[in-house]
Order: structure tokens, then sequence, then C-alpha cells
């Protein structure tokens, strides 16, 4: 390149990550950069990578549900209902009422755990400190009923295909329902502290908006959709787990900016709590397990079953060939293709945005790579 | 593993002898972890009649070969050459608009050994449909990428775990396995406890992971 | 005006801060001083492995039936077993557990038909070594004796 030297060229790559405090994980970004104007990027991912759907060829059906919860291991009982319901979708058998009302108190504990730790590391990538610790300190009461229910914290493991393992133990109720009181003061607290934060509210209006067609387009579900004006929740469009029997709304926002994503999820968490109060007050009485035989072996076929996990749509695609393995299981985990949207968010911003738009994916580095 | 090692009758009680057979080996345990695959037994699908078949048969003809439903869940069986014009035409006509997801099934004892699935669904009529399409080992399937951008990383997923290469993908990589990986994970013939030793030798220094 | 004057005023920031006062209150201190100060452990907790002997005769509850081998994803249980002459039964003779491979998931626990196999409170597993992680029958019966420094 004869008439050209080095001074022309002003495009700079810069790596961030795999090791970078705001990649929420081992995610690489290679981004290519105009000054401070993001020109396009390019994921690097796979450092997780445990060849979960592998795995799943060379278990059991009852033996693979503990690593499902190893996926997204913030949202750890959302994965093990979907995978538990893929199964029984598989097997044609229902979960009884029972077992279905716990379910969906547990999903949502789990929904406000996993969105408290999106908000406490959301906030301290955009630099406000505190209410990493605030979350935390409410997560942990969540995580202490998962403890009492089935002796984990994390990797809960907490459901089983036809229902539940465990019997809610003495005090549950009135631990949910604790929780739900204190919950939804402390929500009010973190929004004191940011909803009109100045700082917060620049750094993240209009910063990474994706349109409701564009996320359409990329496939990318829950609240980064409904931030964009889509009302759409895999609860309501096709209720599982009896989900229909209990009234909450769909929280929307319009704009489809960071910030609305923001109101988004924090309206999500108090429907949550809505929805735990409702079943809280009726689960039913009855057995906890439909009858599934200890060895569990579904007749050949196929079934697609999905449900709104935290972070989106969570789909299992389960292929059996009527033998106690699996003879394929496909998941099709909702921060794989959410992250997708990552390089038509970020282009034509700034670099400090790529910090804020990567957190406001909430984006699970065990889930994009299984 | 076979069905009578865990035996369906409820739990002996206590100090009762045990009713399955004598402990196996670990070793055979661990072996048999793998079965070699065995081809499925057929589905019990049913025939699908709706309006959105009246109209996929109407523009397609035989490209659509089979349309079954199986627990509710409709599917239909392409030729690989008509995806694009049928992701196409149900995107535009039939408003899926929205490709949930595209993964892959491997029947190696199958003439086309690779069922590729795609997933769609329609946010206006709240539907799901997977159109099937099978592909022989090395030849490549026709990218979606220009009708759902989407479509993406799930087409390098699905080569990545496959070795199934699509044709018209802006970037056909591997997106999970490092770049000089060799082999494809997700295929039936290669075993669980199987690498790639070489690169595992050359990147990470040590003869073999497990 | 007065979004103006509360712009001025820093009135967003300030009802922040007064947020992070109000949470300065000692009654909301949750740190737990560990390990001076034992956590509290749910009952179901998954915890360290234990092997339960009968507390009538010290005999071990295990009926060496493997269903735990077979349950258990990660293969890492070992059960060996020889048949008794005298009493014509099958009686444990050996049991390994490998806790580095171990995931918590309990479904050994739900497998074994005598209840002898449990996953207890204990959660302090760490070893020096890798092969104090692989817990023979000795350990899972006595229970994990973790060094104390701090009484
Ligand atoms: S807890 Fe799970 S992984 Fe651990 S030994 Fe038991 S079955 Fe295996
Ligand atoms: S399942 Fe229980 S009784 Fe059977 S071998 Fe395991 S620990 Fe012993």
């Amino acid at each position: 390149m004869p008439e050209s030297t080095f001074l022309d060229v002003n495009e700079l790559v810069l790596n961030m990550g795999p090791q970078h405090p705001s990649t929420h994980g081992v995610l690489r970004v290679i981004l290519k950069l105009d000054g401070e104007t993001v020109t396009g990027t390019e994921c690097v991912i796979g450092y997780l990578h445990r060849g979960v759907e592998k795995i799943a060829e060379n278990r059991t059906y009852i033996q693979f549900a503990p690593y499902v919860d190893r996926m997204d291991y913030v949202a750890a009982v959302s994965n093990g209902l979907g995978y538990c319901l893929a199964i029984e979708k598989l097997l044609n058998i229902e979960a009884p009422p029972r077992a279905q009302a716990v379910r969906v108190i547990l999903t949502e504990l789990n929904r406000i755990t996993s969105h408290l730790l999106w908000l406490g590391t959301h906030a301290l990538d955009i630099g406000a400190i505190t209410p990493v610790f605030y979350c935390f300190r409410d997560r942990e009461e969540a995580l202490k009923i998962f403890e009492n229910y089935c002796g984990a914290r994390l990797t809960t493991h907490a459901f089983r295909i036809g229902g539940l393992q465990y019997e809610v133990y003495d005090g549950f109720e009135q631990e949910v329902r604790a929780f739900c009181d204190m919950f939804i003061p402390k929500v009010d607290e973190y929004e004191e502290l940011l909803t009109n934060n100045r700082i917060w509210v620049n750094r993240l209006k209009g910063v990474g908006v994706l349109t409701g067609d564009e996320c359409k387009e990329y496939g990318v579900t829950g609240p980064v959709l409904r931030a964009a004006g889509v009302k759409w929740d895999l609860r309501k469009a096709q209720p599982y787990s009896g989900y229909e029997q209990y009234d909450f709304d769909i929280p929307t926002a319009q704009n489809g900016d960071t910030y609305d994503r923001y109101t988004v999820r924090m309206e999500e968490m108090r429907q949550s709590v809505r929805i735990m109060r409702q079943a809280i007050e009726k689960i039913p009485a009855g057995p906890i397990m439909a009858k599934v035989g200890k060895v569990v072996k579904p007749p050949a076929g196929e079934a697609y079953v999905s449900i709104e996990a935290p972070k989106g749509e969570l789909g299992y695609y389960v292929v059996s060939d009527n033998s106690t393995q699996p003879y394929r299981v496909r998941v099709r985990p909702p921060s794989f293709v959410n992250l997708q949207a990552l390089d038509r968010m970020v282009r034509g911003g700034l670099i400090a945005d790529v910090v804020a738009i990567i957190g406001t994916l909430d984006i699970v580095l065990g889930e994009v790579d299984r | 593993m076979a069905d009578e090692e865990i035996p369906a009758s409820a739990a002996p009680p206590a100090g009762a002898p045990p009713k399955v057979a004598a402990p196996k080996p670990a070793a055979a345990a661990a072996a048999g972890a793998h079965a070699p695959p065995k081809p499925p037994p057929a589905m019990a699908a049913t025939p699908w009649d709706g309006p959105l078949t009246g109209s996929l048969k109407q523009a397609f003809g035989d490209q659509i070969s089979q349309y079954s439903t199986y627990l509710g869940q409709n599917f239909v069986v392409a030729n690989a050459e008509a995806l694009d014009s049928i992701l196409d035409f149900l995107k535009l006509e039939a408003d899926f608009d929205y490709l949930v997801d595209i993964t892959a099934v491997d029947y190696p004892k199958a003439e086309k050994r690779f069922e590729l699935v795609y997933i769609l669904y329609s946010f206006a009529s709240n539907e799901r449909l997977r159109i099937k399409i099978h592909v022989a080992d090395g030849v490549k399937a026709p990218s979606a990428v220009h009708v759902h951008v989407g479509a993406n990383w799930l087409e390098r997923e699905v080569f990545d775990m496959f070795g199934v290469e699509f044709e018209g993908h802006p970037n056909m990589r591997r997106i999970l396995l490092p770049e000089e990986w060799t082999g494809f994970p997700l295929r039936k013939e290669y075993s669980i406890l199987k690498q790639d030793d070489r690169w595992v030798k050359e990147n990470l220094g040590i003869e073999s992971g497990h | 005006m007065v979004r103006l004057l509360k712009t001025i005023f820093l009135w967003d920031l300030l009802q922040g801060l007064w947020v992070t006062f109000r949470n300065q209150n000692p009654k909301y201190i949750c740190t737990e001083q560990y390990p001076s100060e034992r956590p509290k452990i749910a009952e179901r907790y998954r915890g360290a492995p234990r092997l339960n002997i009968n507390p009538d005769n010290g005999e071990t509850l295990c009926i060496a039936c493997n269903l735990c081998a077979l349950a258990c994803p990660e293969n890492l249980i070992v059960v060996g077993s020889a048949r008794n002459e005298e009493t014509r039964r099958k009686e444990l003779s050996y049991f390994t557990y490998d806790t580095s491979r171990c995931m918590f998931c309990g479904l050994c626990e739900d497998a074994c038909p005598v209840d002898a196999l449990e996953l207890t409170q204990d959660f302090e597993l760490a070893s020096y070594t890798r092969d104090g992680a692989i817990w023979d029958r000795q350990m899972l019966e006595e229970g994990p004796k973790p060094s104390k420094y701090l009484s």
C-alpha cells in the first residue's frame, strides 16, 4: 500500500476479555474502533463449553437433570423446570397440581434471584457500587428458601421428572410470604437509588437500542424483547405449569434502550412477587409426583418445550428413541441467541457503552457456551 | 444403560436381600455409557391437516413430503433445496417471523444422516412449526441467514457440532470449539471421552484431558 | 421550576445517599463471621456424604446393593461386596466415593433403599491433595474432620 501511511489507518482493534470484570464471565469481545466509536464487534465464545448436549446422550433421562442446572447457573430452577416439562411432554404426563404450584413459586423466586444478580452486576458495571451489596443481601433470603427446600442454593436440582422430589418443609409458606413482604420495599429502595439518579439515567437512556422488529429478526426474547414494546411472554402466550391461573401483567416499555430494559426487569420482579403471593395462598393438597416409573423410558418421538426463563425463551428439543437415554437433547439457550444481537446494539455507539450493553443483555456464559 | 439396572419395584424393606443382580464392575459401567447407536424406532406421528398445510401444499407441492403432528406439535419434512423458499414463504405469508432454533440430529444409519430441524414461531397466531430437512454427510445445506438474521450463530453451532456446512453463510467458522479443533463432537461416532489430542497437547501442554 | 431546583440541588443523588444512609443501621448487618461463627445450615442441605451405621450394633446399614453407584450420573461411587459364607448374605467390603467429582445432586441418596447413604450438613470438604478427596468407607462413616483454626 504505497499511497497510504500508517497514519491513515484510524481503526483500532481492541480486545476485551475473556477475563474482563464486566464481561460477566469468560466472554471475549473483539472491538473495532474508530476513535471512541465502535464500528464492529466479534464475539469469541466457548471458553465454558462443557458439551452438555453430548453428556445428555450418555446419561439416562433422570441422570441428566442435574446437569441442566449448570447451564444458566443463576437460574437453575428454571432450567430444571424446562427440562422436566420437556420429558413430561414426551411421556405425555403432567405434574400434579400441588407440584405445579410449588414449581411456580420456586421458579418465580428464581426469577427474582436472577434479576437481582443482574441488577447488582449491571449497576456495578455502570459504576454504582452500592446496589450490588443490597441485591446480594436480599438474594440471600431467597437462596435460603431454596436451601431449606431442596438442600442446595444455586444448582438446586429441585424438580424431578413427573413432579417434585421433596415435599415442602414446615414453614415454607411463612418464609415465602415473609420474603414477599420484605422484598417489595427493597425493590422500591433500589429504584430510589437508581431510577432517578442522573448518572444512571444518562448512562442508560438511548443506549443500545433494539427495536421490536430487530428483536424478532434476531430471535431475541425475554425482557429485551418486552422493553422494545412487544408484549410477549411465554407464561401468557403458551402457559405451562398452571401459569394460566395466576393474574399478572407483562411489563413492557417502548424505546427498547438499556434504561427501558432496566425498568422492565424491575417491574418483572414485582410481578413475580404478585404471582408468588397468589400461588402460596392456594397450594392444592395432593400428591407431588405423577406416576413415573423408576426408569424413565419415553416412547420414540420428539418434542420441543420452551418456558419463559429469566433471560428469555429457554427451549428443550428432545428426541427419544424409546430407550432410557435421550437420543438427542438440544437446548435453545436464550443467552446465546440474545448475545448475537450485541453487534447490532453496540455498532455506532461509544466504547463505554459496550459494558452497559453487555450488562443489560443479562447473559450467563454458562448458558451461552453450555 | 440397560433397563434392569434400576428395578422398577419399590424399595425393599430394610435388611431384605436386594433384588438386583450382582453389581457390574465399574469398568463395564463406564464403557456401557456409550452404547452403539441404533436406528430409532419410528415415532407415532399422525398426519397434520390445517389451514396452513393447504397453502403450503399449494405453494410447494411435492417439495414438502410429510405433514405430521406429534404430541400436538406440528412439523413438516421438506426437501433441502426448497428450504429457503419455504422459510421465506412462511415469514412473509404466514407470519412465522421468529426463528426459534436451528439444530440437527444425527442418524448415522440413514442415507442422509443429518436431520436439520428449524423451529419457527409466529407471534401473530401463537403457533409453532418445525421444518425438517435431511442432508447427507459432506453435502452443504442452504443457509437461512438472509431470511432470518438470527440464523447466523445457530448455523455456526450446527457446523461446529455436526460438521454440516451451510451454503451462503457469511462466516462459516467454528463458534464454541477452538478453530483448529478437528472432529465434530455431536456426531454419534464421537465418543464422549474423545477429544482432539493433538490440539490439547499443543495448546494446553498435557497429554490428555482425562 | 421544581425540577430545576431538584436538578440544581442534586436531589436525585441525595435521595440515593439517604437510602445508603438508612442502611447504615446496625440492625441491617448481615455479614456472617465464618469460621468463628458457624453458619446456619438447612436441614436438607446436601453436603458431605455419610454412610450411616446402625446405632444399635455399630454395623453398617448398607446392604451393598449398588443402586447408588448406578444412579450416580458421574459414576463416582464404587461399591465392593463379598458374600459372607456364614450368614449367606452379601456384605459390604469397600465403598469409595470421589467427592472431587460429585455434584451433590442427591440422586444417590434418593436411590438408596435403606437410607444408608446420606448427604449431610457438613460442608467443609477441602483437602490438601487430590487423593484426599476420594473418601473410603471409614471416612464416610466417621465424617470429615476439618482442621480447626479457631476454637
Ligand atoms: S450426589 Fe450426585 S454426583 Fe454425587 S455421588 Fe450422589 S449421585 Fe453422584
Ligand atoms: S444404595 Fe445404599 S445400600 Fe445400596 S450400596 Fe448404595 S449405600 Fe449401600
